[in-house]
């Protein structure tokens, strides 16, 4: 149930196991089923999800087309964090590509750790900044790289995902028409 | 939306708390031993409400790992082994108890007086939110909830804060006026008023169908 939950955390910030089940009992085990929401827009997001199993993305829908701002598959953890922390509307959806099994992190038991072990502290830190440099790469390769190169880089750093999600989603991912992405793919075939 | 397992939904109070809460914006996920007969609970919601978004599940330990907020719908002598058997999927959840602790002949409680069957729960799933409510109104009360012109108050015992406020939504949604009466130690005076109310409705007759209204200014 937290078996890769705390396999992830051990890797960044080892654990007695004392401190372990100190913080288990603050975690939330949940399982959501394919094509249902952890979150939707409006909402205020009140946890932080770590995906055991399953896949999840998250994205924004504007005149009806949705933009897929992440994915998540094991191991990895999803949330709306500007809603999350300060607790105002969310502006993203979150659900569920596969069916899926989660440990939340509530706002208040968020809290709670914050202040009772700060080795939940650390291991935040590191989430977050970790979190914030993904964002940036993103946004960097996005304004400078061209989609094939994108693309490419792509399903080389997560060969997982781009097997397991429909490629319409990895060209909203990616911010292109799904025809966009089949020429580029077409093209790539092509030449190898 | 959130998503509540009611567990022993196909009893007399289960099957009453289900067809009221399916009236609100909650997913239902409907457990009992018996699967026909939580089958039929389901259809009856279905065929008055289309939309409602309920179904059965087969074991306790999906249907708590799937919700947000757990109900327990079950005898007393019946809690503790729900408990034990969703404890690892209850942590941090809403754990609602309804159940009263009464003896055999209904005269009198079977827990010691400085505790409740809440707090026991509690004991057995202490990173569980349990929360006592539903356990002075009567499975008639829920098709009717305004008794002679009054709306029942439905009282709600716990600890936690955010759970508390989640039970009253709850309580709103199932037709009563929810009264936060205090921390999970208050059970023990709500469980004995379910005893009252129990021993008044056989020596007066009120046919089951009758309920708790503080008057106020």
């Amino acid at each position: 149930m937290y078996e890769l939950f705390f396999q992830k955390f051990q890797e960044k910030v080892p654990l007695t196991d004392e401190e372990q089940e100190q913080i288990k009992a603050y975690l939330t085990p949940k399982k959501l089923r394919k094509r249902q929401y952890l979150l939707q827009e409006g909402e205020v997001c009140k946890a932080i999800a770590f995906v055991e199993r399953g896949a999840l993305r998250e994205y924004s829908v504007d005149n009806g087309s949705e933009h897929i701002l992440q994915f998540a598959i094991e191991g990895w953890t999803i949330s709306d964090l500007f809603s999350f922390l300060t607790g105002e509307q969310a502006t993203y959806n979150i659900d569920a590509l596969e069916n899926a099994e989660l440990v939340l992190i509530t706002k208040s038991a968020h809290e709670e750790l914050l202040k009772k072990q700060p080795k939940y502290e650390t291991y935040m830190r590191l989430l977050i900044t970790g979190a914030y440099i993904a964002l940036q790469r993103r946004l960097t390769s996005n304004i400078s790289l061209p989609v094939e190169e994108r693309y490419t880089s792509f399903t080389e750093m997560y060969p997982d995902i781009a097997q397991r999600v429909p490629q319409h989603m990895i060209a909203s991912f990616m911010g292109v028409k799904p025809e966009t992405l089949s020429r580029i793919r077409k093209k790539m075939a092509e030449r190898k | 939306m959130q998503t509540i397992a009611i567990i022993g939904a196909s009893g007399n109070m289960g099957s009453a708390i289900s067809k009221s809460l399916s009236k609100g914006n909650y997913r239902l996920l409907l457990c009992a031993s018996r699967q026909d007969k939580v089958q039929a609970v389901v259809e009856e919601i279905k065929s008055g409400n289309p939309a409602a978004d309920v179904e059965t599940i087969d074991c306790s330990v999906e249907a708590s790992w799937e919700a947000d907020i757990i109900i327990v719908a079950v005898p007393f002598a019946a809690e503790k082994e729900v408990a034990q058997k969703i404890r690892e999927v209850a942590n941090q959840k809403v754990f609602i108890s309804i159940s009263n602790p009464l003896n055999d002949t209904y005269n009198g409680l079977v827990t010691a007086p400085d505790t409740s069957a809440a707090e026991e729960l509690q004991k057995l799933l202490p990173n569980a939110k349990v929360v006592k409510a539903f356990n002075t109104t009567f499975a008639a009360d829920f098709a009717t909830p305004v008794i002679a012109g009054q709306q029942a108050d439905a009282f709600i015992a716990g600890n936690d804060e955010e759970a508390l406020q989640t039970v009253s939504e709850l309580v709103s949604t199932a037709g009563f006026n929810p009264i936060v009466a205090g921390d999970l130690a208050v059970s023990r005076t709500l469980e004995r008023m379910q005893l009252l109310l129990i021993q008044l409705n056989m020596k007066y007759d009120y046919n089951w169908l009758a309920g708790w209204k503080i008057l106020h200014q």
